[in-house]
């Protein structure tokens, strides 16, 4: 779905349908919660935060405008929701024996088998793994992310192009 | 990454529709920054009016008064637009902007206060120095209270993220709203005085913003997990 439907879906949501929120659930939920596994590392308790995420989105709406793409608007949200989730539980470190199913890059899809993929993605300094799956999973421009975590696009970039170098020096081990 | 459809939980879709009812968006940082004009601008002349223009105007001249206070009063709209822009997700301020924004006004005021300082240098009498202070640091922080409460409350309306950061901005930029118009009184230029006394102002009002915005930001955190929507 492109940016301008999605904006029209939002737009008709604010306006109370509820056929578009479905909509916009169909069309956001699966990168989310890729989105929201990668950050908390657990698939089911990603699940309940994508849930969260939804209502939070849905006591916000009035926030978004239209002259904004909705996806860094959703994705903020369910960053803030993971955040305020992470401080109410203990931080649990991840082992080898919890790697989570993280999404893989295209660009490094066949460089070696999926589980592999993920040990060396899991493996990654968390800050840029988020910046590297953000632009080459869920097609984030580096502006975008960088309004998202609050850096600048050129510090996205980097932290992007580091995590790519690190997952292949990773792989190339 | 092949993106699979996921269901709507039929409890969520039913805590959505029983809430569903139209919301008017909210307008750009620059239409909400705008509802604090005529605030910003009655604190500018309020001092005047009540206590009369600084005794040394006639030396300044209409550039290191009105001018320089005008100057300091849109540094503060600026500052509080800031913060209404970092309080809407997605849309949320680096590291950089933040700091080149805190930077300008620091810049812009001490700027002001050796210009007026090498134009019509007045010190305190030793023993007026405490009440002086008193006075300047109260009349900033207590003249500060509207703007960084109306700032507050257009702010709490959207959903910063980053509540210290948001609460820091406004708050400072209520206080240099209110200094503005503090400054056109005060004729007391000794950049000891100004920097002690209005500055320190300033940046307590920076500290009210904070805990303003984490009180506001906890207690709509606490009422969402209350609420089933």
């Amino acid at each position: 779905m492109d940016q301008d439907e999605l904006r029209q879906l939002m737009t008709a949501y604010q306006a109370g349908s509820l056929h578009a929120f479905e909509r916009l659930y169909a069309a956001l939920a699966p990168a989310m919660l890729g989105y929201l596994s990668t950050l908390c590392g657990d698939r089911g308790q990603a699940q309940d935060l994508l849930q969260d995420t939804f209502l939070q989105i849905h006591r916000s709406r009035r926030t978004y405008r239209s002259d904004l793409p909705v996806r860094p608007w959703v994705f903020a949200i369910a960053r803030h929701v993971w955040l305020m989730d992470r401080r109410t539980r203990a931080r649990r470190p991840w082992t080898d024996r919890d790697v989570p199913e993280l999404p893989v890059p295209a660009e490094v899809e066949g460089l070696a088998e999926r589980d592999r993929l993920h040990r060396a993605l899991s493996a990654l300094l968390p800050d840029r793994r988020e910046a590297l799956l953000l632009h080459h999973v869920w097609g984030f421009s580096f502006a975008e992310i960088g309004q998202l975590l609050g850096i600048r696009a050129d510090a996205a970039k980097l932290r992007s192009s580091r995590a790519m170098g690190d997952l292949r020096k990773l792989l190339n081990a | 990454m092949p993106d699979h459809e996921i269901a709507l939980p039929p409890e969520l879709r039913a805590a959505i529709s029983r809430d569903l009812r139209p919301v008017a968006p909210l307008a750009p940082p620059v239409a909400r920054t705008l509802a604090l004009l005529p605030l910003a601008l009655l604190l500018l002349g309020a001092a005047v009016f009540v206590f009369g223009l600084r005794r040394d105007a006639p030396i300044l001249g209409m550039k290191l008064t009105w001018m320089s206070s005008a100057l300091q009063m849109i540094l503060g709209l600026v500052l509080a637009g800031a913060a209404l822009r970092e309080s809407v997700p997605g849309t949320t301020l680096s590291r950089r902007v933040i700091g080149l924004a805190f930077s300008t006004a620091t810049i812009g005021v001490l700027t002001v206060t050796w210009m007026t300082w090498a134009a019509s240098p007045t010190t305190i009498l030793p023993d007026r120095f405490a009440f002086v202070w008193r006075v300047c640091v109260f009349g900033t922080v207590v003249s500060a209270l509207p703007p960084l409460a109306l700032s507050g409350w257009l702010v709490a309306r959207a959903f910063p993220l980053r509540p210290r950061i948001a609460g820091a901005l406004y708050g400072i930029g209520a206080g240099l709203m209110a200094d503005a118009g503090w400054r056109l009184f005060c004729h007391f230029s000794d950049p000891v005085h100004v920097i002690g006394a209005h500055v320190l102002g300033v940046a307590i009002c920076g500290i009210i913003g904070v805990l303003v915005a984490m009180t506001s930001s906890r207690q709509s955190a606490v009422s969402s997990r209350q609420s089933t929507v």
